[in-house]
């Protein structure tokens, strides 16, 4: 009690010194995302955008305080790979920044991301407070993951860039033979070079540079390492470097069992960190996945044998895949919904996997596998990014009624839901 | 026997010209067999009518629903299921799926749903692409879904007859087809067919491009009505003198619209476009049944009542092109609720993924109409996916509801259909048993399923 009355009397006297602002969610019902799972009635105190307090019968004295009785908080829920604000409408390649031709493994994003796009406020009408946002590029590397709020903030959206680097090993007409090759060459040649030469390695200035580096004859070196007409620049290479160097995972789509193993199997001689993305036949080799400490990144509602590399997807593959010790990431199909994903983890849940997991699935795993500090759960000293539901966070009938983004109330308002007030008006 | 007659008469009375042989070809050859009696009790009913009975029984007899109420009295020898309390809901209705014609794996081999080589091509049936072994149909029969209506695409002005086939296994699309559906028409507004045609350089490369091309096509239809009509209206000895007009594919299947035998299945995004199909079919005296893909539909939710039109939509689908951009949470509950409660709402699937829980896609809108305000229980949403699809098919003396003399197609839920973590656990089609979430046997796997993954096992 003493203690309490400290604290308070500490926080009274330092509201004079400091421009602390504090927010006292009251009597909610808590999904932590946290071992500590889920607080039946519970309080939250959010200082300078922090959570800093959770328990019962909280106060502050200078605190601003909502009562939530009978509401649900969950931690923001993470959208782990989708293309939000870099694309608008798929069909109309004018409004897509999510391709290159130019650039591979070294393709960043950020400056074309776009806070004012309309799938962010819809989003986050949804519950998802922050985008791991992932070009998609067709050939093998898609280029560099990086990770925006979608406060819609034209200054302040980026959290961080470059968290992850993908690559897919389907599509196209090439075996996968070739591209797992090509993706193991790739990394073998970034391991060699040393960033001295021009920003562009065609051929000619190639060769151009390597006469002048001293170092190495690398031009006979690059030529045995990769065919006629593959070429990176010296970006795509530092972001196969930093995979290398196991500054950041390398996220690979993938879903037949016996890529996913070749898979397994390159990332332990390379010695990098590997996520793989689809995983469609991933609960066939749950056992080597767990033992490798890989995650997948799931759509727990591919059960479509959509080509001959995914025959074997099924509903029950999440359950499956965390009896096995997996880390589960939960995705969307779709970017313009990505925050469906929670409609695909309540159906993971429906097939067996644990709620709790479901949950850490939209949020806390993501932000451990792709390092987002202090995010994805509410637990103390964390960022208070926060969604208010009317119930069941997984459940299809249920509805954000508030976010918070670093404790700070945003609107809840989108243009879908104009449109809806316009014509339900008339 | 019954359905036999109904079809012969049905296509007698509608494609008179045609000979008998001609006038059987590709007949639903569809018969389950005998289900006996059945019994489920204790169960909580949404009956697709409107009505939901808390503690109720349903009689299934020789695949019909003969007693359905509180209070029933078991008869005996029924075979008796307990339905514990749980709910029961009529087999779910999918008025826009392509399975079977964009079957599972996607291959360009079994990419059979447009024939995007003219704009009109309503000389193409849907039916004649089908692979009954598409191991979608299974998975679909597992999220309750009992019929389906299979459509070409979308590439064509008119891209062709629709089928609507029971959701069962048979090595023939006519096992499949269900007695006495009328066929339909599938036709296309605005950015598909106007891409297609418009990125090879021809005619429709805008949107007043597609509606020239609708109205070139009823134009030419109502043309050969007309000869249909002279050439029937001589006297017998004046019909010996000369041949009767020949016959033409594609005018037999527009004139079957034109004579309300053909229903119409138009595939329109926009509000304004959805205005301009009406008047084109005010203009050339048929109807259209139904709008799919109706995103805009909430703009024109009492136009849409006003003419009896219905509108399938998706609950959130949005972005993936720009005439789906304006999508709204509420689009299904404003149709629902336009002139007093009169609209026609559907909600359909598109997508082999969708299908499989249509009842939850109807769970989405329905939550986010009563946050609007509307007052839609259960009860109301699930016709969104039963009967209001089976009047578009024009089924719905047959299927779509609970209702004495209908067809045992019934769905015990084992929570509530309205929620993410509810599934079918016993899906019946004419009273048999089909899929029972507790027999690994069930559904009964495609062809294409044994053996797949590896040689010990099937796919499902």
């Amino acid at each position: 009690m003493n203690k309490k009355i400290l604290i308070s009397l500490f926080s009274f006297f330092m509201s004079f010194y400091s421009f602390s602002e504090e927010l006292l969610l009251k009597n909610a019902k808590i999904h932590t995302a946290t071992d500590k799972g889920t607080l039946e009635t519970a309080d939250l105190l959010i200082r300078n955008g922090l959570i800093v307090r959770i328990g019962k019968n909280l106060s502050s004295y200078q605190a601003q305080v909502e009562d939530l009785s009978g509401k649900v908080i969950s931690p923001g829920l993470i959208a782990p790979h989708s293309q939000l604000g870099i694309v608008e409408i798929e069909l109309i390649p004018e409004t897509r920044d999510d391709r290159s031709e130019i650039y591979s493994a070294g393709l960043n994003i950020d400056s074309a991301f776009n806070p004012s796009s309309t799938l962010i406020p819809y989003n986050l009408t949804g519950g998802i407070t922050l985008s791991l946002t992932t070009p998609s590029s067709s050939g093998l590397f898609s280029g560099l993951t990086s990770v925006f709020s979608l406060s819609g903030s034209l200054e302040e959206s980026l959290i961080a860039s470059n968290v992850a680097l993908t690559a897919n090993i389907n599509g196209g007409e090439d075996s996968k033979a070739a591209k797992i090759l090509l993706l193991e060459d790739s990394l073998d040649l970034a391991s060699i070079t040393d960033f001295g030469l021009s920003p562009f390695i065609t051929k000619g200035e190639v060769k151009n540079a390597l006469t002048r580096n001293t170092k190495s004859n690398y031009y006979e070196i690059f030529k045995s390492f990769l065919p006629a007409d593959v070429y990176y620049s010296a970006r795509d290479l530092m972001a196969l470097k930093k995979v290398l160097n196991r500054e950041i995972p390398l996220v690979i789509q993938a879903n037949r069992a016996s890529d996913i193993l070749a898979l397994i199997d390159l990332s332990k001689r390379k010695n990098i960190k590997l996520v793989i993305q689809g995983a469609a036949e991933g609960w066939r080799v749950s056992k080597q996945l767990s033992e490798a400490k890989i995650p997948v990144i799931l759509r727990p509602i591919d059960n479509i044998p959509h080509s001959f590399n995914e025959l074997g997807a099924r509903l029950d593959n999440a359950s499956l895949l965390h009896k096995a010790g997996v880390q589960i990431l939960i995705g969307s199909h779709e970017t313009h919904n990505a925050y469906l994903s929670r409609q695909g983890a309540g159906i993971a849940v429906s097939y067996g996997l644990p709620w709790q997991e479901a949950l850490k699935g939209l949020t806390k795993n993501i932000a451990d596998v792709f390092n987002l500090d202090k995010r994805g759960s509410i637990k103390e000293g964390y960022i208070a990014d926060l969604v208010v539901w009317n119930g069941d966070p997984l459940e299809v009938t249920s509805f954000v009624e508030g976010v918070y983004l670093s404790g700070k109330k945003v609107p809840v308002k989108n243009r879908s839901m104009k449109l809806k007030d316009r014509y339900l008006d008339n | 026997m019954k359905n036999l007659l109904f079809i012969i008469f049905f296509v007698t009375s509608c494609f008179h010209m045609l000979s008998s042989e001609e006038a059987k070809a590709f007949q639903s050859t569809y018969e389950p067999n005998d289900s006996g009696d059945i019994f489920i009790e204790d169960a909580r009913i949404l009956t697709g009518t409107g009505k939901e009975i808390l503690k109720g029984s349903i009689l299934i007899s020789s695949n019909k629903i003969k007693a359905i109420g509180e209070n029933l009295s078991k008869p005996t020898g029924a075979t008796v299921i307990n339905a514990n309390g749980k709910w029961v809901t009529p087999g779910i209705i999918d008025i826009h799926s392509h399975m079977g014609v964009y079957s599972a794996p996607s291959l360009r081999s079994s990419s059979d749903g447009n024939e995007a080589t003219s704009p009109v091509t309503a000389h193409v049936w849907a039916e004649h692409s089908v692979w009954t072994q598409d191991p979608q149909m299974p998975l679909a029969l597992k999220g309750g879904v009992t019929t389906f209506h299979v459509l070409p695409g979308s590439a064509n002005l008119i891209g062709g007859r629709g089928v609507t086939l029971k959701n069962i296994w048979s090595r023939t699309v006519q096992g499949m087809k269900f007695p006495g559906a009328p066929y339909t028409l599938k036709m296309a507004c605005g950015e598909n067919p106007k891409r297609v045609y418009g990125g090879k350089n021809s005619e429709p490369s805008t949107r007043m491009g597609n509606v020239a091309g609708y109205r070139k096509a009823w134009i030419n239809a109502q043309d050969y009505q007309n000869k249909l009509k002279e050439y029937e209206s001589k006297s017998d000895e004046a019909k010996e003198l000369e041949y009767a007009p020949s016959r033409d594919l594609e005018l037999e299947t527009l004139v079957g619209v034109l004579d309300g035998e053909i229903l119409i299945q138009n595939h329109c995004y926009r509000g304004e476009e959805m205005a301009v199909m009406l008047d084109i079919a005010r203009e050339f005296g048929y109807k259209v049944t139904a709008f799919h893909h109706a995103i805009e539909a909430y703009k024109v939710a009492d136009i849409l009542a006003d003419n009896g039109v219905c509108a399938a939509m998706w609950a959130d689908w949005w972005g993936f092109k720009h005439e789906a951009f304006d999508m709204v949470w509420e689009n299904a509950a404003i149709v629902d609720q336009a002139n007093g409660g009169e609209g026609c709402a559907i909600i359909h699937s598109d997508s082999s993924v969708g299908i499989q829980r249509l009842n939850q896609e109807a769970a989405k809108a329905m939550a986010a109409g009563n946050r609007a305000g509307f007052d839609i229980p259960r009860s109301r949403a699930i016709k969104w996916i039963t009967l209001n699809p089976a009047k578009a098919l024009g089924i719905s003396d047959k299927v779509g509801s609970l209702e004495l003399e209908k067809m045992a197609d019934i769905v015990i839920w084992d929570g509530d259909p309205f929620s993410v973590y509810s599934k079918a656990e016993k899906v019946f089609v004419d009273g048999l048993l089909l899929y029972d979430k507790d027999d690994p046997s069930t559904p009964k796997a495609t062809d294409f399923e044994l053996g797949i993954i590896n040689s010990q096992e099937n796919r499902l």
